[in-house]
């Protein structure tokens, strides 16, 4: 499988290339690399290019290569692991959540934050911080304020959660 | 009555009604206006539901989300003055707020009643929206005989913009929801089923039987990995907990090809990614063993993967399959490998065999089927050597968590349609099999119907049920599940873990099945473009699923159909959590293991001399 389709046909890697642009980019290159020209041609080449435009022939199989390749720009960029686990002997073992999971799945919320959307995150963030520093200014003292920030804390909570990346078991 | 009285008279009738109609619309404004900060609430409220398409379950969602702030306010005006004399409190900031009319006062006094105001106003708004829902679409409002087309339009785009921003944020569709719910992607719109932001269904779902039917570039490979991952996620987690069997998930990839190859290994990312240990992909870099089976099971199915044909051929079928009974079933056990079977399809081989003394009867059968054995030979050999040694073994489906089985089926189709028995009979038998650990499982063909030539779909759906394994079939086409109009139904009818469609251009039968709702259809006099005062209503029937929505459905949409209900969804890319667990730290890499080769019984020739005596040798019913 080619790494990089894209590139072997000479193409920016996005997924909204048409039919034509693929098939003229392939056109252009193997006129220029088949075996049967008088120079000999770059057989190397033209069979890595054959390959891509086999890959990226469909708007489907774009979509997908597209997709790959950002998915392994992600992993390279520090991200999962997704190599197999070392077999347990003797299968797998259930072994119940330990009494101290909420606060491992506090602490993993910082990175969960990373891995997300953290611009949205602060946006709303600070939407929220400062709608409760006008409340604050407006009504101080007042039994509305309390109830005003909750409201405010509860539509972070609700919007934000989506803008974080999901905790590594689901 | 004169000619004038009687215009004075509809005249005043034409009056009083407007004027009715004028005094409802100014008490309404004016308690909008007194009532201004649920209003205000209102009208966001009714605006957003508008512009993002939302149902008005949406905005009830929201208004209930808002009450512990309402909740809040209650306790702190307890707090502040014991039984609740504070309740006064907003009325006095209502009252006080029309003595400031700045926008500093305004939103003062909003500020103090928006914990009573936002979730009132936002319920407002749901009846409203629901309100205008049902006068749109029964043709109770709007100015333009058309309005009810052009309403459903808009909102229909509205609503996929919505579903696909939704899908396009990291945590909203996950492999796995709480409760073990397979999130499946973005509501667009929902008919009959509770609508949900996000389509998730239960694990179970999966574990019984789905039927996928979409065109090439519609984004059934997406939705089926999806629901993989979702499974094998949902069903790990639950063996985790104690609470169920591991995950033993089987694809057949009918197809093959290219295409075949990278799928494989999308999915085997992704199965990695959430927690799988070793995903086989068949036949590329794993292999399994066919002669695993036990000897009955073995013998009919090596039967059934020649074509045998029928009519005056039966006598050849009936020939073969006694000789593959005789190979198989012989005293000294079945075969163990591909070379072994074939070594048994020799007379002197079977003779041998079955000439102990104490099979007279498959002594005498061996020796008269012995004339056809070197054509019986001839095509195993060619059979099984174009099948390759990707069933020769060794190896088993229970050895992995997953197998991604690709067959041939656009290339060679007689070797696909063999091997898909094959793997079928394999997962059958791991399904059942009594040695070892149980595991959930779950087997998906996709494209089925390029090997279905001598196995119906409709065998391996009911295999399945039986066996009490789930099973997943995907199509391109209600065409392309079976061969006749009666097995098609019988397929889809049966999905009891529902069907999703995708785009295709006939999707009527499947449609069918969501059935029909009872929806009002009012019928006006126009007057030039726009409608008149008079009318009629009555109530028609109309499809759950629109075959016409469907058809027009985008790349990655989607129609949910299940039980007489339907929702649309825009199917969520399946990607693993980017916080997947580090692996513990390996031990240095052992050596593979690779099973001893088992060593096959050779028939034992019989003693000498046999214990039945010499008179048994020479004598009439010698065997040599």
């Amino acid at each position: 499988m080619n790494p990089d389709p894209f590139q072997a046909l000479g193409l920016p890697a996005r997924p909204d290339l048409t039919d034509e642009q693929v098939r003229a980019a392939w056109r252009a290159i193997a006129a220029a690399t088949h075996p049967d020209r008088p120079d000999g041609g770059d057989l190397a080449r033209y069979t890595a290019a054959s390959a891509a435009y086999a890959e990226l022939r469909t708007p489907w199989s774009r979509s997908e290569a597209y997709a790959d390749l950002a998915e392994r720009a992600e992993a390279d960029d520090d991200g999962p692991v997704t190599s197999p686990l070392p077999p347990v002997p003797g299968g797998e073992q259930s072994v119940p959540p330990p009494p101290w999971q909420p606060l491992i799945a506090l602490a993993r919320v910082p990175a969960r934050v990373r891995r997300g959307r953290p611009l949205r995150l602060a946006i709303r963030a600070a939407v929220a911080a400062a709608w409760s520093l006008a409340v604050l200014a407006l009504i101080p003292g007042t039994a509305a304020a309390p109830a005003d920030i909750t409201g405010l804390v509860t539509w972070f909570v609700l919007t934000g959660r989506k803008d974080l990346a999901p905790p590594p078991e689901r | 009555m004169s000619i004038w009285s009687w215009l004075k008279l509809a005249m005043f009738l034409w009056l009083l009604r407007k004027a009715f109609r004028l005094a409802g619309w100014l008490l309404l404004a004016a308690a909008a206006v007194a009532a201004w900060p649920v209003t205000v609430v209102t009208a966001a409220g009714y605006a957003a539901a508008w512009l993002r398409g939302w149902p008005p379950a949406r905005l009830y969602r929201s208004a209930a989300w808002a009450v512990p702030a309402t909740v809040t306010w209650l306790a702190a005006l307890e707090a502040a003055q014991p039984g609740f004399l504070a309740a006064r409190t907003p009325g006095r900031a209502w009252g006080g707020g029309w003595d400031q009319l700045t926008g500093a006062g305004l939103a003062r006094t909003f500020a103090l009643l928006a914990p009573a105001a936002v979730p009132a106003g936002l319920a407002l708004a749901g009846l409203v929206w629901a309100w205008r829902n049902y006068a749109i679409t029964s043709g109770l409002a709007g100015i333009m005989a058309s309005a009810n087309i052009t309403f459903d339009a808009r909102q229909w785009k509205r609503q996929v913009r919505t579903a696909r921003g939704l899908t396009a944020a990291p945590g909203a569709v996950p492999l796995l929801a709480r409760g073990g719910l397979i999130p499946v992607g973005g509501t667009i719109r929902a008919i009959g089923h509770r609508w949900r932001p996000v389509l998730a269904l239960p694990a179970a779902a999966c574990a019984r039987h789905m039927v996928i039917v979409g065109a090439t570039g519609s984004g059934k490979t997406n939705l089926m990995i999806r629901l993989w991952a979702g499974w094998f996620t949902a069903t790990l987690a639950a063996a985790r907990a104690g609470r169920g069997n591991r995950p033993l998930l089987v694809v057949l990839d009918c197809k093959g090809g290219r295409d075949a190859r990278v799928k494989a290994e999308r999915t085997r990312r992704l199965l990695y990614g959430a927690g799988a240990r070793r995903v086989a992909i068949w036949p590329d870099e794993a292999q399994l063993c066919l002669w695993d089976l036990p000897p009955d099971d073995l013998s009919v199915l090596l039967y059934q993967m020649i074509d045998s044909g029928t009519g005056a051929a039966a006598y050849y079928a009936d020939v073969l399959q006694a000789v593959i009974t005789l190979a198989v079933m012989a005293p000294c056990g079945p075969p163990l490998s591909t070379a072994g079977f074939l070594e048994r399809l020799t007379a002197k081989w079977l003779q041998n065999a079955w000439n102990d003394g104490r099979h007279p009867a498959e002594a005498e059968h061996a020796r008269a089927a012995a004339r056809h054995l070197p054509d019986i030979q001839l095509r195993y050999a060619t059979l099984l050597r174009r099948l390759g040694s990707a069933l020769d073994g060794p190896g088993r489906l229970e050895e992995a968590d997953a197998w991604y089985c690709i067959l041939e089926g656009t290339r060679e189709r007689s070797v696909a349609e063999a091997q898909a028995m094959a793997l079928t009979e394999l997962a059958a038998r791991a399904a059942t099999s009594l040695e070892g650990e149980s595991r959930a499982m779950l087997l998906a063909a996709d494209d089925y119907s390029a090997v279905s030539g001598r196995v119906p779909l409709s065998n391996l759906y009911e295999r399945g049920r039986s066996l009490g394994i789930g099973v997943q079939v995907s199509a391109q086409s209600w065409q392309g599940l079976g061969a006749t109009e009666d097995e098609r139904y019988r397929i889809a009818a049966t999905a009891d873990g529902g069907l999703f469609v995708l785009h295709t251009p006939y999707p009527e039968p499947l449609t069918a099945l969501a059935g029909k709702r009872r929806v009002l259809e009012t019928a006006h006099k126009l007057i030039g473009n726009a409608w008149g005062d008079e009318g009629t209503t009555r109530e028609q029937r109309a499809w759950t699923a629109d075959p016409d929505l469907v058809r027009r459905l985008d790349t990655g949409q989607a129609c949910y159909i299940h039980r007489g209900a339907a929702t649309f969804v825009q199917v969520a890319r399946p990607k693993p959590s980017p916080l997947t667990l580090l692996p513990p730290p390996a031990p240095p890499p052992a050596p593979p293991l690779v099973p001893e080769p088992r060593r096959e019984a050779a028939p034992q020739p019989p003693s000498w001399p046999p214990a039945a005596g010499l008179d048994d040798i020479f004598g009439p019913g010698a065997t040599r």
